[in-house]
């Protein structure tokens, strides 16, 4: 049997420093905002033919557009990808007249534009949507162990839950934070989507173990001390925490190498957030129980 | 016995449920049977716009203005509006819908497989602006002669100076009202005969202009005064243009010179370079219009003509504008431009008016459907777009395509090797799964649910896959656990089903949460994920839990109690 519990200070000491460092790396940093959550326009074009204007030839034939933080930058195929606030409706208009002046036959392969207000309203959704998944999913694991007994309260596993989960979605904000830094990736409403469901899904892996400490509650009846009983259903589900978690990470994986640049980074988010999920299931969540009946029973 | 009866009645349930459903997902596999083949190839799965491209677009109604009792009449005549204008595309199946976000009352036009973006925002937002003027008062040219007046007196002085000897390059740069010659000093360059306007033309090549002087007086042209200096003249051979300076004697006669000249210009403004000021409102516009008709009988003559029918108003205000302005012109203006500059003949009292602008059939065709469909109630401000191109959406499909099949794929090499028989059967449960799933994306297509799959919803799809089997592995895992404390086969699986229930249940349950909250959420990308991710995990409970377990149900037997090995891999016990 494997002495996960025993050695939770290990695990303590390796969670507190990812997740300060993603705390501090959040607040120094921060997050690179994509249209989503600025507000603005993203066009993406592709030139008929090479070789593809140069990017500062570009830049400079949109001097006199009046277009606010314009970006340009060159991608893959022959295509440019374009970031700029626009001043009116029929800004993009003149953004293409102007590029078809380098090329007649250019293609608009993809252009999002994202008012104001809308990216002020998808923010506050945002906040809303990962609040209340937090309390939901808390709610809810402490109505299904209610009828858990001993020192323990149902409210108390439903709280050790969220704390790995709020633990999860921290570690993946860090990691995109340095994403963001180091190679531009920008977050925007499928980042949240990612956030929301990695809360979802990776308290599946805690569930299971807080049922099984539960059953085996049920059955020692209090003669085994509560730290064996919790890392003995720890072992005695850590085939399945694994396994279940694994068919996810394929799948996962699958997506962010073949699933093509639009949720790409969609399932990059995703899968560092279940394997981290994984993580925490085993090594956090359960051993938060033995913290907290310690301190209960001192 | 009769539990042995139901065992094989459920799974021939399975089996027929696999049939249609795989046939349904897949209608290549009955291209033997052409008439249901048929049928069932027009079944199809709703593709989003980010699919098969196209045109997303959300509005904003500015409601400041409308009362709040009349708020939803006004969106109503919005929406309508919008709706006939979309269907004038011609795409497949335009949707306009409204929507609300707090406060705020919102449009929503959805356009798939529309080829020009910026076009078809100009059509759903743009009112075409008719409007009909007359010509002004002679009184507002007033001003005009006024102003003329104090710029001839400015060139007569300045004509002063340059014919004193002041440096004639400077003046122009300092006083010409020709832009393009400031920099050169009105420098004009040789040119032959006949380059420029009449009057300019004849005193540049008067035969008494000598070389180096300012004409004495000021010359008018249609453009204003002209203070003119010959610089040089020379005959108009290319030969001589390698030679020096020319002289007026060497030059050639008539035509065959060239003269380099140059040229302050004092403009003259008429009324005619502001239509706005020439040209008066008379009170009739396009509100005022009943219908609006391509006229056909024109066809052939010449373009085609718009006929207007105008309503009651309307026929009051064009039977005394045609009275007031007989034997003059009136102006017709589309959207503030003069398209058609009419001389009325005689009163018109029926109403009626036609336009004759230089117009295509097809442009005659759009002008009447837009003049008849009228004004917006509400002005719209476009407040978010997701536009894209059909080949994107195609290549996209494609790699998301091929992601789910490489993680169905490699989910099913691992179920198999790691549970064995159990894994087949899971695998088995994981492709009928999927054409379930695929199943209801093409029936939902009849029902007020129609779900729209996007690639957000692929990707729902594909995590769906690894999650669909979650329940399988608790279930294998269990019944395990349950053969490792020596419980026979067949009391293991029971078991494994029965107490790997509740984690499934509160699994299953979690990611529900997240899914109906990411669905409230509403954003069109999140939305696609969610209401695919939610169905897959609901029906993959049902999959892995009923179909599974019937199935293997129907193959327990004493073969299994003798081969525990094949059905799963053994599980060591703890120490």
């Amino acid at each position: 049997m494997l002495q996960i519990i025993q050695k939770r200070k290990y695990a303590y000491l390796f969670s507190g420093i990812l997740t300060t460092a993603s705390l501090v790396l959040l607040m120094s940093w921060g997050l690179k905002l994509g249209i989503d959550f600025k507000g603005g326009t993203l066009m993406e074009v592709q030139f008929s033919r090479d070789p593809v204007p140069q990017v500062s030839e570009v830049e400079k034939s949109f001097a006199d557009l009046s277009l606010q933080s314009l970006t340009v930058q060159a991608t893959d195929n022959r295509g440019m990808l374009l970031r700029y606030l626009a001043s009116d409706e029929n800004a993009n208009d003149r953004v293409l007249k102007n590029l078809q002046s380098f090329d007649p036959s250019v293609v608009q392969l993809r252009t999002d534009f994202i008012g104001g207000s809308v990216s002020d309203q998808i923010k506050r959704n945002a906040l809303t949507g990962i609040v209340l998944s937090v309390l939901c999913i808390a709610l809810y694991i402490a109505w299904a162990f209610r009828r858990v007994s001993g020192a323990v309260t149902s409210w108390e596993y439903g709280l050790g839950a969220v704390i790995a989960l709020a633990h999860d979605i921290i570690v993946v904000i860090g990691i995109f934070v340095l994403l963001g830094r180091y190679y531009n990736i920008e977050v925007g409403v499928p980042f949240i989507a990612a956030l929301l469901t990695i809360l979802g899904y990776s308290v599946n892996d805690t569930i299971v173990v807080y049922d099984r400490v539960r059953e085996n509650l049920l059955r020692s009846q209090r003669k085994e001390d509560f730290e064996i009983t919790v890392n003995r259903s720890l072992n005695e589900t850590l085939g399945r925490s694994i396994n279940t978690s694994l068919t996810v990470i394929i799948t996962l994986f699958a997506i962010t190498i073949f699933g093509g640049d639009s949720i790409r980074y969609f399932g990059l988010a995703l899968l560092i957030g279940v394997i981290f999920g994984t993580y925490s299931s085993i090594y956090v969540a359960s051993a938060l129980l033995v913290t907290r009946y310690k301190m209960k029973t001192k | 016995m009769r539990q042995h009866i139901k065992k094989r009645f459920h799974f021939a349930g399975v089996l027929l449920l696999g049939l249609v459903c795989g046939i349904i997902a897949y209608p290549q596999a009955v291209r033997f049977i052409p008439p249901l083949f048929q049928a069932i190839e027009k079944l199809k799965v709703n593709e989003g716009l980010d699919l098969q491209g196209g045109i997303h677009l959300e509005y904003k109604a500015d409601m400041s203005q409308v009362p709040s009792e009349k708020v939803n009449d006004a969106l109503a005549a919005a929406e309508a509006v919008i709706e006939r204008r979309v269907n004038a595309f011609g795409v497949g199946e335009p949707l306009v819908q409204l929507s609300r976000s707090g406060t705020e009352r919102r449009i929503i036009v959805e356009l798939p497989g529309i080829k020009d973006i910026e076009q078809a925002k100009k059509m759903i937002k743009e009112t075409p602006f008719l409007e009909f003027r007359e010509l002004a008062d002679p009184e507002a040219a007033k001003p005009f002669d006024e102003m003329n007046g104090q710029t001839k007196l400015q060139a007569q002085t300045i004509l002063e100076r340059a014919t004193k000897g002041e440096d004639f390059s400077a003046l122009a740069k300092e006083f010409t009202q020709d832009p393009s010659l400031k920099d050169t000093g009105g420098d004009l360059g040789f040119a032959k005969k006949g380059t420029y306007v009449p009057e300019f033309d004849a005193i540049v090549f008067d035969p008494n202009f000598k070389s180096g002087e300012v004409w004495p007086n000021l010359v008018e042209s249609q453009y204003g005064w002209h203070i003119i200096k010959k610089i040089e003249e020379r005959p108009a051979s290319s030969l001589s243009q390698q030679g020096g300076p020319a002289s007026a004697s060497d030059g050639g006669d008539g035509d065959n010179r060239e003269v380099h000249a140059a040229n302050i210009l004092f403009m003259k403004r008429s009324i005619d370079q502001y239509p706005d000021l020439m040209w008066v409102a008379t009170g009739l516009t396009g509100k005022n219009l009943k219908s609006a008709s391509v006229d056909y009988q024109s066809q052939g003559v010449g373009s085609p003509q718009v006929a207007l029918q105008f309503d009651s108003e309307g026929t009051k205000l064009f039977a005394e504008i045609t009275k007031r302005n007989l034997g003059k012109p009136v102006a017709i203006l589309l959207d503030k431009e003069i398209i058609s500059q009419p001389t009325v003949q005689n009163e018109i009292v029926g109403g009626q008016a036609v336009i004759t602008g230089n117009f295509t059939m097809q442009e005659a065709n759009n002008l009447v459907k837009r003049l008849n469909e009228g004004a917006l109630p509400v002005p719209i401000i476009l407040v978010s777009q997701q536009s894209v191109d059909a080949s994107l959406g195609q290549s996209a499909l494609k790699e998301s395509l091929l992601a789910g099949l490489v993680g169905l794929g490699a989910v099913a090499v691992f179920m198999m090797l790691y549970y064995r028989l159990l894994g087949v059967v899971a695998v088995v449960a994981l492709l009928l799964y999927s054409a379930m799933l695929l199943t209801i994306f093409k029936l939902s297509v009849f029902t007020p649910f129609a779900i729209t799959v996007t690639l957000p919803g692929i990707a729902g799809f594909i995590l769906s896959i690894g999650i669909a089997v979650d329940a399988n592995v608790l279930i294998f895992e269990r019944t395990r656990e349950e053969l490792s404390y020596g419980k026979n086969v067949f009391k293991s699986l029971a078991e494994g089903f029965r107490r790997a229930w509740p984690s499934i249940r509160d699994g299953h349950v979690s990611t529900l949460i997240t899914t109906v909250i990411l669905m409230a959420f509403g954003t069109g990308f999140v939305k696609g994920f969610a209401v695919i991710l939610a169905l897959g995990v609901l029906l993959s409970l049902f999959t892995a839990v009923v179909l599974v377990r019937v199935s293997v149900m129907f193959m327990a037997g004493e073969w299994m109690e003798r081969h525990p090995k094949l059905l799963v891999s053994p599980k060591k016990l703890l120490e």
